[in-house]
């Protein structure tokens, strides 16, 4: 195998919010790579810290917020240390990203013509000739019919799923080297879904983008990424290639949370479910985060933080549980059937 | 012990119906249009209309699940409003229990059809009024249905329903901020089942939520389905949901409805080449998994000018001549599955 080589490395890195309530530790010690022209899945549930590590990454974090630990290399280059002028170029240019909300991402008071060469001119240095004729390439691209019509119109004469594919022909054309999409497709019907997937994967191969694709959806990681890294409570609880984490799990929190998917198959046998609430993050769970809601909790895991375990370096394949060298969590094959077949057997 | 409500039930209406052999619920070729107007200081005048209902046909059984399925505006809420009374319909008819619940009747008669049709609504974040205690907010349709129930009764009924959805009593005087999306939609499961009704349209429950907590919210929906020999429509965008917890399935687009049948038939003998493309667009939870899928291209086309003939037909893999032309009926193919199409798969 060849040794591919590293696009970001986020080395353990804390990011606080200070709140009237108190402080909320949204990401506790937080480290994971990605690799260049790789597509990694960023999996949890909401409020586990998704969000924060990107906009931690693009140091976009809302005001009462402040990495306060670690570092974020990008490219050699700590991004912690960066002036802010250096770090506006690296945003849009270097590091893109596509939103969760599709509604909010593009400005709704500008035309796309507006909100799209602009920002090329800037980034790739053209004239704004020369970045409308890049913005009509990149809509033609994503399936914008009619695009040197259309880019004249606003926001809101767009559906859902158009304005999504508009925000990615707009960070596509900037040429990153790294996309940050957060739950792309998660406000979209499946059909459009599975448009908007597909065009990513696309352009992924075909401008070897890397990719950090955040997402609750187990269907779409399988489908879309080559590594994961999952999350829980602010901390990155057990990393892997995507078929080593959907069919030899190692942390009991990763099992748990594949086993709530709704089966495709027929039964209408009740839902695995995991007892309990994502936790609060101001005075979380001491020791290890999930013992509230672990069914393996022991005594040490209350106490202590688990150490984060490297099992097998070169495929990246780490874990943080005080027992998962005892434990079984091999997916069997029936098991995995169930979760993923849609005609019944007759 | 579950209590009903015999000792206020004043009148009889249903006599005529009988559970064996008649459907609890009919929709027979509902239209529910909404005029666009353009205004001007002399007068305003209807210029288009938003088909947003347009020609359902489609039953419901006492004591099961049906899921209704569709892309995002194809009609589902609006279905769903209009069979709880909550809005008029532009065209055809409704019956429950064989009653036309639009047919001109006295109030006695509009109450007690409406306490037995009851909705949860799609968006658990803004579908109950933020000012109003969980108590007030329960117990508002008990002061609707039951003027003369004492308040003490009406206490202890909403402090029995809130332990049923797996709130607890103190929760009872807090107020809808505090609590988290899936604690939001067991209070607006608490409100719609409060008063014991016999159907209930269940609006997208768990769309705005997690895995886990979704999976807690279904499991919880067919307890009490069980408990109260409920009848469910279950309206969701999801498939995978749509399959684990429907008795029978229909497919809506644009209005109308494309095909219904019992769950394991749809899934197994897929007729309807929208319904296809639908399962084609869901993405498995199994890297090991390639698919070859069929993408739809485009969007779904406006309501305000639905294409001629099939409605699918712009964006149809089978689509002849004769598709732009004729609007297919829908037709019971085999027993129980009814499909409108011109050139259906089985
Ligand atoms: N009060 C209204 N006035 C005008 N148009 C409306 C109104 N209510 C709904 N519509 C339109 O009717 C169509 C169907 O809407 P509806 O809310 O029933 O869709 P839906 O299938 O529930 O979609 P979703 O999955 O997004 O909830 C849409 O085009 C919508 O914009
Ligand atoms: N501006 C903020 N102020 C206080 N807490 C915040 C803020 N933004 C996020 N958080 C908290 O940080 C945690 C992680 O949030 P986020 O990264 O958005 O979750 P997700 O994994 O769903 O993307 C949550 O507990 C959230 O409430
Ligand atoms: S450390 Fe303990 S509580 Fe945490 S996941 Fe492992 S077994 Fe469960
Ligand atoms: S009627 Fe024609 S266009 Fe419509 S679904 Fe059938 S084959 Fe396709
Ligand atoms: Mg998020
Ligand atoms: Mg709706």
């Amino acid at each position: 195998m060849k040794m591919a080589k590293t696009i970001l490395d986020v080395q353990d890195i804390y990011t606080y919010f200070y709140t009237e309530s108190g402080v909320v530790e949204a990401l506790d010690g937080v480290s994971f790579d990605v690799y260049q022209g790789e597509p990694v899945g960023i999996v949890g549930e909401s409020g586990c810290g998704k969000t924060v590590t990107a906009k931690s990454t693009l140091r976009i974090l809302d005001k009462n917020g402040k990495t306060v630990a670690g570092k974020i290399i990008y490219k050699g280059v700590d991004l912690l240390e960066l002036p802010d002028l250096q770090m506006r170029k690296i945003r849009g240019k270097e590091i893109a990203m596509i939103f969760q909300d599709p509604m909010t991402s593009l400005n709704p008071i500008f035309k796309i013509d507006d909100q799209m060469t602009e920002v090329i001119a800037l980034h790739r240095n053209c004239s704004r000739r020369e970045a409308l004729e890049y913005a009509l390439e990149a809509l033609e691209q994503v399936g914008i019919a009619d695009a040197a019509a259309r880019i004249k119109d606003y926001p809101h004469q767009f559906s859902g799923g158009q304005r999504q594919r508009i925000f990615i022909a707009r960070a596509l054309a900037l040429q990153p080297s790294l996309l940050i999409a957060d739950e792309p497709t998660t406000a979209l019907d499946v059909t459009i879904q599975a448009q908007i997937l597909e065009l990513i994967k696309e352009m992924q191969k075909k401008h070897g983008l890397a990719m950090m694709l955040i997402t609750h959806n187990l269907g779409v990681v399988a489908e879309t990424t080559k590594r994961v890294h999952i999350f829980y409570g602010g901390r990155v609880v057990e990393s892997g290639p995507t078929e080593d984490i959907f069919i030899d799990p190692k942390h009991p929190y990763t099992r748990a949370l594949f086993d709530s998917i709704p089966s495709l198959e027929k039964d209408k046998h009740r839902l695995a479910t995991i007892p309990g609430l994502v936790p609060r993050l101001i005075n979380p769970p001491k020791g290890c985060r999930f013992h509230p809601r672990c069914k393996f909790a022991t005594e040490i895991c209350m106490r202590e933080r688990p150490p984060d375990v490297i099992i097998d370096k070169q495929k990246g394949r780490r874990v943080q549980c005080h027992h998962f060298e005892e434990l079984d969590l091999h997916v069997d094959d029936s098991t995995m059937k169930e979760r993923t077949s849609i005609k019944e057997e007759t | 012990m579950v209590s009903t409500f015999e000792e206020y039930e004043v009148i009889d209406l249903f006599s005529g119906w009988n559970p064996k052999t008649d459907p609890i619920i009919n929709l027979i070729n509902l239209k529910k249009w909404f005029p666009i107007s353009e205004q001007s200081i002399l007068f305003s005048r209807v210029v288009a209309q938003i088909k947003a209902v347009d020609g359902v046909n489609l039953f419901l059984n006492k004591g099961e699940t049906l899921g209704l399925v569709g892309e995002s505006g194809c009609g589902k809420s609006t279905t769903a409003r209009v069979t709880v009374k909550l809005e008029e319909p532009t065209e055809g008819s409704i019956y429950f229990k064989g009653i036309d619940i639009f047919q001109p009747m006295t109030r006695e008669e509009e109450l007690a059809i409406k306490r037995q049709l009851q909705m949860v609504f799609q968006d658990p974040y803004s579908s109950l009024n933020p000012r109003r205690m969980v108590l007030d907010l329960i117990k508002e349709p008990f002061d609707i249905h039951f003027p003369d129930m004492t308040y003490e009764e009406k206490e202890s009924r909403v402090l029995e329903i809130l332990t049923k959805v797996g709130l607890e009593d103190y929760h009872a005087l807090r107020y809808p901020h505090e609590f988290s999306g899936g604690q939001r939609q067991r209070i607006g499961i608490a409100r719609a089942l409060a008063i014991h009704p016999e159907v209930v349209l269940l609006d997208e429950p768990v769309s705005a939520l997690d895995v886990s907590v979704q999976a807690q919210i279904l499991n919880l929906l067919h307890d009490l389905q069980v408990e109260f020999n409920l009848t469910y429509m279950f309206i969701a965008h999801d498939l995978s949901v749509i399959k684990h917890v429907s008795d029978r399935v229909a497919v809506m687009y644009l209005g109308k409805i494309m095909e219904m049948s019992p769950t394991g038939e749809l899934f197994r003998k897929t007729a309807h080449p929208y319904s296809v493309s639908l399962l084609s667009a869901i993405p498995r939870p199994d890297p090991r998994i390639k698919m070859d899928r069929i993408i739809l291209e485009g969007d779904v086309p406006s309501p305000i000018n639905p294409p001629s003939g099939c409605p699918f037909h712009p964006r149809c893999y089978k689509a002849q001549e004769i598709c732009s032309q004729v609007t297919p009926t829908l037709d019971e193919l085999e027993p129980g599955h009814f499909v409108a199409c011109h050139f259906p798969e089985i």
